[in-house]
């Protein structure tokens, strides 16, 4: 089992955050998700909102990987429960596979809160609990999926921070002289 | 972005527009008048199942909010 966690700051308030996580993909960082469904949606009782989305992706195993796990599966499916508070301003994503759940688990955590020292940036916490069932060279595998995990969260990073930027450009315009 | 359901995405499309605009139009400003996107998210939903059906995507049975809970095998 390996534990990974790590730490982000973006320096936008945390609705412009949340909004860009809500439309996360697609994006030209992750070009691994193929596929997002919601599944369901809801308020609850305390106002806050829940979504339970599918996520279709090809992870890009190298090949000597998936011999090892012996699989030649490239398409695996995550399902993701997050939870939006809009009066605390918290949100959660957890997320795990659903696939290859006999082979590897993962699942994975983030939390978006603005910064507890300034109101206009947000943190984004970040871990995640990854399991290599059954094979030797197990905990080897394991360090080498914290480290994609790793570089896959900068991408995410890059990724919010670009349908931010992006969002930003459409809404204003060109020239001035209209 | 498609749906996993090839032939949902473009009611996929349609709903996320829907629910993009309340979301921050309406959720996060605190304003709990109706959703208006439970029609396009019916008939989204009637074919995103039925896709998972047809590709035998085990969503069921996963319950989770937090780690460390077991998984049927898959």
């Amino acid at each position: 089992m390996k534990i990974w966690s790590t730490e982000h700051v973006f320096s936008y308030p945390w609705e412009t955050v949340i909004k860009a996580a809500m439309r996360k993909y697609p994006n030209p960082m992750n070009p691994n998700v193929v596929g997002v469904d919601v599944l369901d949606r809801s308020l609850d009782a305390e106002g806050r909102l829940h979504s339970h989305r599918l996520l279709s992706t090809e992870w890009g195993l190298p090949g000597i990987v998936r011999a090892i796990l012996g699989t030649n599966h490239t398409q695996t499916y995550v399902k993701e429960h997050s939870i939006v508070d809009p009066e605390e301003k918290k949100m959660e994503l957890c997320s795990t596979n659903i696939t290859l759940t006999n082979l590897i688990s993962v699942d994975e955590r983030l939390l978006y809160r603005p910064h507890p020292d300034n109101p206009d940036v947000t943190v984004l916490t970040q871990e995640a609990i990854i399991t290599v069932k059954g094979v030797s060279l197990s905990s080897y595998l394991e360090g080498m999926m914290a480290r994609r995990m790793s570089a896959n969260a900068r991408k995410g990073w890059d990724a919010i921070e670009w349908i931010i930027q992006n969002s930003e450009r459409e809404n204003v315009p060109l020239c001035d002289i209209y | 972005m498609n749906s996993v359901g090839e032939a949902c995405t473009d009611l996929k499309r349609e709903y996320d527009q829907c629910f993009n605009r309340w979301f921050a139009e309406k959720f996060l400003k605190g304003d709990r008048s109706g959703d208006p996107c439970t029609e396009t998210f019916r008939r989204y939903q009637r074919c995103v199942q039925k896709a998972i059906k047809e590709k035998d995507i085990p969503v069921d049975g996963v319950d989770f909010m937090g780690p460390n809970k077991d998984k049927p095998e898959s």
